[in-house]
């Protein structure tokens, strides 16, 4: 290598070959079908949800990865105050322009080629009229843009993932305009050229910044150094606090950055009824999409200052599912403040008051509150498995279970996606699912019941839960599902469904097995 | 708590730990015994099997054959019981960047009751701590001062220094040994202190015990290595008689 350019782009390609071997596989695949599907003269139009699973979602990964990897988002810190260019490259003898420009460059040109190719290489819906250029221009605006956001030093922890969010919403928005109100590729062209050039001003900008160590503080903390702390009563209290101020903010935060956003479609929708309840639902999902993305992101590592606090495993682990509570908790009250304010504010509220007093009517009032609070409890619920569920995982401490479980689960959604939208068009297959779900649900519960007694002697023999904690674990599942059983039978006429498969769901549905196997994790990567 | 043992006790027992990584063998069935009241010094070159030897004894290794014993525990059947009586500082020196020292502070004395608030403070005092500072803002030798702070503030039992000076100033490694002085003035307190600056180990330890390759090549009092390396009527540094003992392993 004989020069900047070329080290830069050999670093970005080596370290993460893996992902570029399979977007390319993925790419070639894609021109192989088309090759033969022209060859052979046959005409395949792909419905939506078969054109959404072959194109739009591998599409959509790959151009998520591909922000991540030119921005250098996947080794930083994404809410920290530094600049999340690596610092190990500011002392090479490059100008500014160069360390700014070639990622810019190879970013900005691999986004263009990744939806080049998917226009040419893919078998579009005949319906459709895809455009070629604009498109190309889109994508590596946004890359530009994340680029030179997220090099940028900023005066307030978290201020980074604000800015930047709001900025690529705002540029999308723009273009949805643009596209609703049909306009010419010209306009579409003269919209977007600007951006890339304007984004490369910034990421100079900000990488000088942040090569001479230029990180601007508006000091906010000296707030909270002005309260006094009083000490922890508890050892446990101090851990839990621990969990809550590494880990435990990031879903409060992320939902209240997402929440304005959303709400604001009320506005915007406030006389569609069917678009007020689809946002009221986006907006009712985001706490448990967003705990699921918090667990996926979140990097649990037990480093010897942890590992040598004098605590058991249980305790370790108890003050991280207190902290997801807690976690859980104020993401929801946020969202159960914000929709009554939002509905009030846009005038959508007369419209869900109605949609309300006609689900008391046929429900009768008892009934129809039990079903909102369950369903509030049961997202409630949600949320908080979402964060705890792969705690094991995460705990284990090695990396070679993490990037096995990834994998395990993608190719598990591979596999179960395609069957699912095979079932729901055949009817047979429909039939027989829907006469053998009690089967298939007992066969689950025996597999979840199993795994959970074969944790519980582990952690019994290993002495790493004592046996009242073990018992008053059990004795506590035992009454959340006989709760949640309860419920159902009442909610649910029974004439509908047997009890036994509401018994089956109510087991299903309280974590236990992988909950209870986090001590375990926890252990073997404390002790190694 | 356990009650604390007589003078003569060992604090720290290994039997014939072995420890394997793959193909590398990090200890090869080590014995050593760690007196209670002493300062034992541990010396060996890079990768000899040091940390590995101390994560032993916190626990945070599990001894593949063999044994470990901290005041008569198992360290990994009873972690907190261990490790409330110990006092660690380590090279990595991994604080939680993300708190304030008085953060840290206020976190660490909730895991400890023997936390002495005053002892604390003055240890902050005299090593220059602005309490509002974070941890990641701070340069190495502060961190390493923090870390000291932390480890001493409830006057462990047994204060276990994992090449603590390595990298720092010698204004930090005199701290540092000032501590070490500190901990051995309380009467029955004990340091396992590892550390290659040889010199230091030997202003300071009561014993030393010499690691190579997995394996002791020797464990005694430092008097009774110092005579029996006697050359031509001159004492031998510590030094010399590493290179001496461990060129030849």
């Amino acid at each position: 290598m004989r020069s900047p350019a070329a080290a830069i782009v050999w670093e970005l390609g080596q370290r993460r070959r893996w992902g570029l071997i399979a977007v390319t596989g993925y790419l070639i695949v894609l021109a192989a079908i088309k090759l033969w599907v022209l060859q052979s003269g046959r005409r395949i139009d792909l419905d939506d949800e078969s054109f959404a699973l072959v194109v739009i979602v591998p599409l959509a990964a790959t151009f998520i990865y591909f922000l991540a990897v030119f921005s250098f988002g996947l080794s930083g810190d994404f809410a920290a105050r530094q600049s999340m260019y690596p610092a190990r490259m500011f002392t090479l003898p490059v100008p500014t322009a160069a360390l700014a420009g070639w990622p810019m460059l190879y970013g900005t040109a691999t986004m263009a080629m990744l939806w080049l190719a998917t226009r040419v290489f893919t078998i579009w819906p005949s319906d459709v009229d895809v455009p070629v250029i604009w498109p190309a221009l889109l994508a590596a605006s946004l890359v530009a843009w994340t680029q030179a956001l997220t090099w940028m030093p900023y005066p307030l922890r978290g201020l980074r993932v604000f800015v930047t969010v709001l900025w690529l919403v705002t540029i999308d928005t723009v273009i949805l305009i643009a596209l609703e109100s049909k306009a010419h590729e010209g306009v579409m062209l003269a919209l977007l050229a600007p951006h890339v050039p304007l984004a490369y001003l910034v990421a100079r900008f900000a990488v000088a910044r942040a090569r001479r160590g230029d990180v601007p503080d508006w000091r906010l903390g000296e707030i909270a150094r002005a309260v006094r702390r009083d000490p922890f009563p508890s050892a446990d209290r101090a851990q839990t606090w621990f969990e809550w101020r590494q880990y435990g903010r990031s879903l409060p935060g992320l939902v209240a950055i997402l929440l304005p956003f959303e709400l604001a479609l009320l506005f915007a929708f406030s006389h569609t009824p069917e678009l007020i309840f689809e946002t009221l639902l986006l907006v009712l999902f985001t706490p448990p999409f967003m705990a699921a993305f918090v667990a996926a992101t979140v990097a649990y590592r037990m480093t010897p200052f942890l590992a040598t606090r004098p605590l058991t495993n249980g305790s370790l682990i108890a003050a991280k599912l207190k902290a997801t509570m807690w976690s859980t908790l104020v993401a929801w009250l946020l969202v159960l403040v914000g929709i009554p304010l939002g509905l009030r504010f846009s005038g959508a509220a007369p419209v869900v008051m109605e949609r309300v007093h006609r689900l008391f009517e046929v429900f009768g009032t008892p009934r129809a509150i039990a079903i909102l609070l369950l369903v509030l409890a049961a997202l409630m619920a949600s949320t908080w498995k979402q964060l705890v569920q792969s705690l094991y995982i995460g705990m284990s401490g090695r990396e070679w279970i993490v990037k096995a479980s990834v994998f395990a689960a993608v190719s598990f959604l591979a596999a179960i996606l395609p069957l699912a939208v095979w079932i729901s068009r055949s009817r047979y297959a429909m039939a027989v699912l829907w006469n053998n779900i009690p089967e298939i649900a007992a066969v689950l519960v025996l597999v979840k019941l199993s795994a959970a007694v074969w944790v519980a002697m582990r952690l019994h023999d290993k002495h790493l839960l004592s046996d009242r904690t073990l018992l008053l674990g059990a004795l506590g599942w035992d009454v959340a599902v006989f709760a949640l059983y309860g419920l159902l039978v009442w909610i649910f006429p029974t004439l509908l469904f047997h009890a036994y498969a509401l018994a089956l769901v109510a087991i299903l549905a309280i974590p236990l097995a992988r909950l209870s196997a986090a001590p375990l994790a926890l252990a073997w990567s404390r002790h190694r | 708590m356990e009650a604390p043992s007589t003078v003569s006790e060992s604090v720290i027992t290994l039997s014939e730990v072995t420890r394997r990584f793959g193909a590398t063998t990090a200890l090869d069935s080590v014995s050593l015994s760690v007196q209670r009241g002493v300062v034992h010094g541990l010396v060996g070159a890079n990768g000899a099997g040091k940390t590995t030897l101390i994560k032993h004894v916190l626990g945070l290794l599990r001894a593949e054959g063999g044994s470990v014993r901290v005041f008569g525990l198992d360290p990994v059947a009873d972690p907190v019981a261990v490790l409330s009586r110990i006092g660690y500082l380590s090279e990595e020196n991994d604080l939680p960047g993300w708190m304030r020292i008085d953060e840290l502070i206020l976190y660490s004395r909730a895991f400890y009751r023997g936390w002495d608030d005053a002892y604390a403070e003055e240890l902050r005092k005299g090593f220059a701590l602005d309490p509002t500072k974070k941890i990641k803002s701070l340069s190495k030798g502060q961190k390493a001062r923090v870390g000291l702070l932390i480890a001493l503030a409830y006057r462990p039992e047994l204060l276990v220094l994992d090449e603590p000076s390595s990298g720092l100033d010698p204004i930090v490694r005199r701290d540092i040994l000032g501590a070490v002085i500190r901990t051995i003035a309380d009467e029955g307190r004990t340091v396992l202190f590892s550390s290659h600056l040889l010199q230091e180990v030997e202003q300071v330890a009561d014993h030393v015990t010499m690691i190579n390759r997995g394996q002791i090549v020797l464990s005694a009092p430092l008097n009774e290595i110092k005579e029996l390396h006697r050359v031509d009527g001159r004492l031998l540094s510590l030094d010399e008689i590493f290179v001496a003992r461990v060129g030849k392993a």
